[in-house]
């Protein structure tokens, strides 16, 4: 049932790309200032 | 029909239907990639998420502006092209296409207003829903017209009924989760996320490589990096459980593919180069890996697969079965209760197709002589070297993204990609290969399923309208002028605003806007 | 399931509810489209009149697409034979649609004015073409179109391109227009204010009155053309074969429904008095009853040109038993049951989402909105 992989395949891919963004907020992005470009 | 309205119409559909597939595969991946970064500002409420939102979105929609523009001209050309095909399958081939305008494109098209012009309109949370089914309408539309294309390859569920002269629906069902159609879209889509993932991934690190605008190019380059590297394994996945499928059901296009001209001893080996040459056919000379395309294609150690020249020679048989096929359908389209003639039909009936090969050199196939009955049996496998290499560069290429995505995760995860300009380089100039694997990836589809437009049903060269070579020319001449005056513009639009990046929110926070204040 | 005979009628009902749909939604954009070099003056006019529809024009595109796919599935004959044999007016269409996603997405992001009037004009064209091939369709079909099918079903079409511009294939094209252009004008009314109202206002009027002449003008000529009448019996529950029946043509006969059903006059009359009430409504300044009121005329006159040629949906004038009908174009039995399912459930969920959109969006657009928005909105 490849459908199904694609369901679930992209649910944790979305996953995996917001708890990277996250884990950045967390850690090392957080001691920056995101204004200064 | 006329072998130039055959030819002149087959580069029409091939022309347009690559140029479509510019534009599609960025928008099936961009819109996921949107997602991720408008979820992000929802969960953190930090701005620079949704100005990452509003800015690819911008491209998004230039982008997504030429996917429509070229996806009407497909929609169209069955019709005006086409005409016999959508006459002999639209019973089938039609339904999907209607099923993904009232499912997908409705959806995708009525909500991406709303996604650009409800950001003042909309709670955050609506907002993101709307942005979340965009993203999967584009990706049902792709479902679709996906299980319409993989029918063509492997035409399941349907039969030929020679009181309407067509192919008729037996089971939606088989025509839905023909194992064909699932292993090309979730293969597809997954090329469309690499394709969006490699976009955002080398246009940020083309930010960070010039040091301007880093904070917004870091996170950028981490979530295309976590999400493209999940596609890039997917598509390698998917590729693999494609070709396992090409197995199951077009010998010939594997044969093909492979250059195995003659059947090899289970497991067959894979060859890696190889100088094909159709005339001879035999390979000047190549280079293989022992045992590994058995394994890969037929998953098994003992299984054979055959060589182009034993399917050549089984498809005679079919032809010269077909013939008796052809005969009997011409008694009956003349006399329908002709019960002599409706036996032999049923008998024959699995090789009609067959039979209607030979019409591109006889009209009446009962007139066929033995070469030309050998030729349109050689026709049966397609030319060898195109398929041969197209399929060689795809597959690297998926390798290629596989490493580079990879890498790129992992440096996001250590936090380090920054300082390593070659990944960002290396990221850079490969921009542009997922439109080269994806439009190789078609060309294999399309062009190894020759000389068939439905595989094993309908010979391509019966397929088209009976149109006047004249306004062929004519269309092609219109298509050209219209696509490249498109596509400038385009490039152009999106070449300024990848430059400006987001500067051209107009927030005043980015690197133009700051220097020149 | 229902049987072959009512699903072949529902089908012919549906593609008149697609067609119907695609008038009412993509023809205001259209419409809009039309009026949109006339009715701005200056830049920031014009962006209010693309704004009015920025956010609405492509899904409501996607009512011709979907009309298309489902023309193919369920009567794949007609998707065909019309689509090959009127093949550069399809293209014509097509390539004046080219205009309209570049246009609405890119003119507003460079700022130079010859690039900015340069695709309001694209966006006319693509306003104001289709509808009158649309029209000149029409009117070629009311006429009979020279195809025929030979033993294998493959069909041939024997005309030429300019024939289909005949005197009354041109007018049918201008009652197409005018009344595009006329429902047009009442969406734009009902989302601008001050100059830009009191300009369309003024269009919305002419056009209501052109639309209204040139579609009786249109009713007097049709009783004197050649209709279609088929002669043999009609099995209607039969497998589709075009062939299979004897056709005549008759003059005056696309009146023969009308005189046996004269409750079918409620459509012609429909497109009067809603035209009619259209035209009073500008006047009095109420755009979106005139809204309303030009929906139903369109009903009125689509649906009289549907009803005159029933059950016919393409005859042929050269060979007169090729012509398509409603019996004997379709898809399967189990293809006409499977689409008629997929569209009852995805059709109101395709309304309702379409209503929230335009809900969100409501309120009138002002040059206000465009200087606030000037890097976002078209
Ligand atoms: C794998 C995906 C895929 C493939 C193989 C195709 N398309 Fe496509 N198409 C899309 C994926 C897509 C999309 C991602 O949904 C698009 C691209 C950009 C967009 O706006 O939507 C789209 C747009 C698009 C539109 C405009 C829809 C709208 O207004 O929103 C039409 C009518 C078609 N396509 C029709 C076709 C036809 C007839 C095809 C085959 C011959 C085809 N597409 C191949
Ligand atoms: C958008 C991605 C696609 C690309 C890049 C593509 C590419 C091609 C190419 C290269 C050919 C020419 C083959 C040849 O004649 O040598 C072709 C033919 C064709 N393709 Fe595709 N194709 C695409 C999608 C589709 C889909 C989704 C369908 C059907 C649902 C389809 C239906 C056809 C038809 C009807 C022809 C013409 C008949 C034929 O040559 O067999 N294509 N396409
Ligand atoms: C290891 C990597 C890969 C393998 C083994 C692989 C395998 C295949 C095979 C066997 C087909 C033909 C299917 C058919 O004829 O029906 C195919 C088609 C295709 N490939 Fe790949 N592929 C790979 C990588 C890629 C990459 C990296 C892309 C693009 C980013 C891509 C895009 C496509 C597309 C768009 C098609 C046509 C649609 C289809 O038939 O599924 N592939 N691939």
């Amino acid at each position: 049932m490849w459908y199904f992989t694609w369901v679930l395949g992209t649910s944790l891919a979305l996953l995996l790309g917001i708890a990277t963004a996250m884990l950045c907020e967390a850690r090392e992005c957080a001691h920056r200032n995101p204004e200064e470009n | 029909m006329n072998e130039t309205v055959v030819e002149l119409s087959r580069l029409q559909f091939a022309a347009t239907a690559m140029y479509h597939f510019l534009f599609v595969p960025l928008t099936l991946g961009l819109s996921f990639l949107l997602v991720i970064m408008e979820s992000t500002y929802v969960i953190t409420g930090k701005t620079i998420y949704r100005d990452m939102t509003k800015f690819w979105g911008k491209l998004f929609g230039i982008n997504f502006a030429l996917g429509v523009t070229t996806g009407i001209t497909l929609e169209f050309q069955f019709g005006t092209n086409w005409a016999y095909y959508s006459h002999y399958v639209g019973d089938i081939f039609g339904a999907p296409l209607a099923i993904e305008g009232l499912m997908a494109f409705f959806l995708e098209s009525t909500l991406i207003g709303l996604f650009f012009f409800g950001w003042d309109r909309l709670s955050k949370g609506k907002h993101l829903l709307v942005t979340t089914l965009t993203a999967v309408a584009s990706s049902l539309s792709a479902l679709w017209i996906l299980i319409a294309n993989g029918w063509m390859q492997d035409p399941v569920g349907a039969e030929f009924v020679y009181t309407t002269m067509r192919m008729e629906l037996t089971s939606f069902l088989d025509v839905m989760f023909n194992p064909t159609a699932q292993a090309k879209f979730v293969h597809t889509v997954s090329a469309g996320y690499v394709t969006g993932s490699m976009f955002v991934l080398g246009i940020s690190a083309w930010y960070l490589l010039q040091g301007r605008d880093v904070e917004f190019a870091r996170r950028s380059f981490r979530i295309a990096a976590a999400f493209g590297f999940a596609s890039a394994l997917s598509v390698i996945v998917l590729g693999d459980e494609s070709g396992y499928a090409v197995t199951e059901s077009q010998k010939s296009k594997l044969a093909a593919i492979e250059a195995m001209w003659e059947t090899e001893p289970a497991p067959a080996g894979f060859k890696l180069v190889a100088w094909p040459d159709d005339e001879k056919q035999e390979n000047a000379w190549q280079a293989e890996i022992p045992y590994a395309l058995g394994l890969i294609a037929t998953r098994s150690t003992s299984e054979v697969i055959p060589g182009i020249k034993a399917i050549r020679a089984q498809n005679r048989e079919r032809i010269e079965s077909g013939i008796l096929a052809v005969k009997a359908l011409e008694r009956l389209r003349k006399d329908k209760d002709d019960t002599d003639a409706k036996l032999v039909f049923e008998a024959h009936k699995q090789d009609l197709g067959y039979g209607l090969l030979l019409k591109k050199y006889s009209p009446d196939v009962a007139q066929a002589t033995p070469a030309m009955i050998e030729q349109a049996a050689r026709d049966t496998v397609p030319q060898v070297a195109p398929l041969f290499w197209t399929f060689r560069v795809m597959v690297a290429l998926g390798f290629a993204f596989a490493l580079l995505f990879g890498l790129s995760f992992w440096y996001s995860i250590k936090n380090s990609f920054v300082e390593k300009r070659w990944l960002l380089k290396w990221a850079v100039w490969f921009i542009p290969m997922p439109w080269i694997a994806a439009e190789m990836g078609w060309f294999v589809a399309e062009y190894g399923r020759q000389p068939w437009s439905i595989f094993g049903v309908l010979p391509t060269h019966l397929s088209t309208s009976t149109l006047s070579i004249g306004s062929l020319y004519g269309s092609l001449a219109g298509f050209l002028v219209f696509y490249t005056l498109l596509l400038v513009a385009e490039l152009y639009l999106m070449f300024k605003f990848a430059r400006l990046g987001p500067s051209s929110l107009g927030t005043g926070k980015y690197h133009f806007e700051r220097t020149t204040v | 399931m229902l049987d072959y005979e009512t699903l072949k009628i529902i089908w012919w009902l549906l593609v008149g509810v697609l067609l119907l749909g695609f008038a009412v939604m993509d023809g205001h954009d259209m419409g809009v489209g039309t009026l949109l070099p006339f009715v701005g003056k200056d830049d920031i006019e014009r962006r209010v009149i693309i704004n009015t529809v920025g956010p609405h024009w492509d899904g409501n595109q996607v009512w011709f697409i979907t009309g298309g796919g489902a023309i193919f599935a369920a009567w794949p004959l007609v998707y065909a034979t019309a689509f090959s044999g009127f093949y550069w007016a399809m293209l014509a269409v097509l390539w004046a649609l080219f205009f309209r996603p570049v246009g609405f997405d890119y003119r507003s992001k460079i700022a130079h004015p010859t690039w900015r009037s340069t695709w309001d004009w694209g966006l006319f064209v693509g306003g104001f073409v289709p509808p009158v091939i649309f029209g000149v369709a029409f009117g070629n079909l009311l006429q009979g179109v020279p195809f025929h099918f030979d033993d294998n079903l493959v069909s041939y079409y024997t005309g030429s391109f300019w024939a289909l511009l005949n005197p009354f294939a041109l007018l049918a094209g201008l009652v197409s227009s005018a009344m595009i252009t006329f429902h047009g004008a009442n969406y734009l009314m009902h989302r601008t204010e001050g100059v830009i109202f009191e300009r369309t206002r003024r269009w919305a009027i002419a056009s209501g009155m052109a639309m209204l002449v040139l579609f009786l003008l249109a009713g007097l000529l049709v009783g004197g053309l050649p209709g279609y009448v088929i002669t043999s019996t009609v099995d209607a529950a039969a497998l589709p074969d075009p062939l299979a029946k004897t056709v005549v043509m008759e003059t005056g006969a696309w009146l023969n429904n009308f005189r046996v059903q004269p409750a079918l006059w409620l459509l012609p009359s429909l497109g009067v008095l809603g035209g009619l009430a259209g035209v009073g409504l500008a006047i009095l300044r109420r755009p979106l009853a005139g809204f309303v009121a030009s929906s139903l005329a369109m009903a009125g006159i689509i649906g009289t040109a549907g009803v005159a040629l029933f059950p016919f949906v393409m005859p042929s004038s050269s060979d007169l038993k090729s012509s398509l009908t409603v019996w004997d174009s379709v898809s399967s039995h189990l293809t006409l049951g499977l689409m008629f399912w997929a569209t009852v459930i995805f059709m109101p969920l395709i309304i309702f989402y379409t209503s929230w959109a335009y809900k969100v969006m409501a309120g009138k657009v002002t040059t206000q909105y465009i200087e606030a928005h000037d890097k976002s909105a078209y």
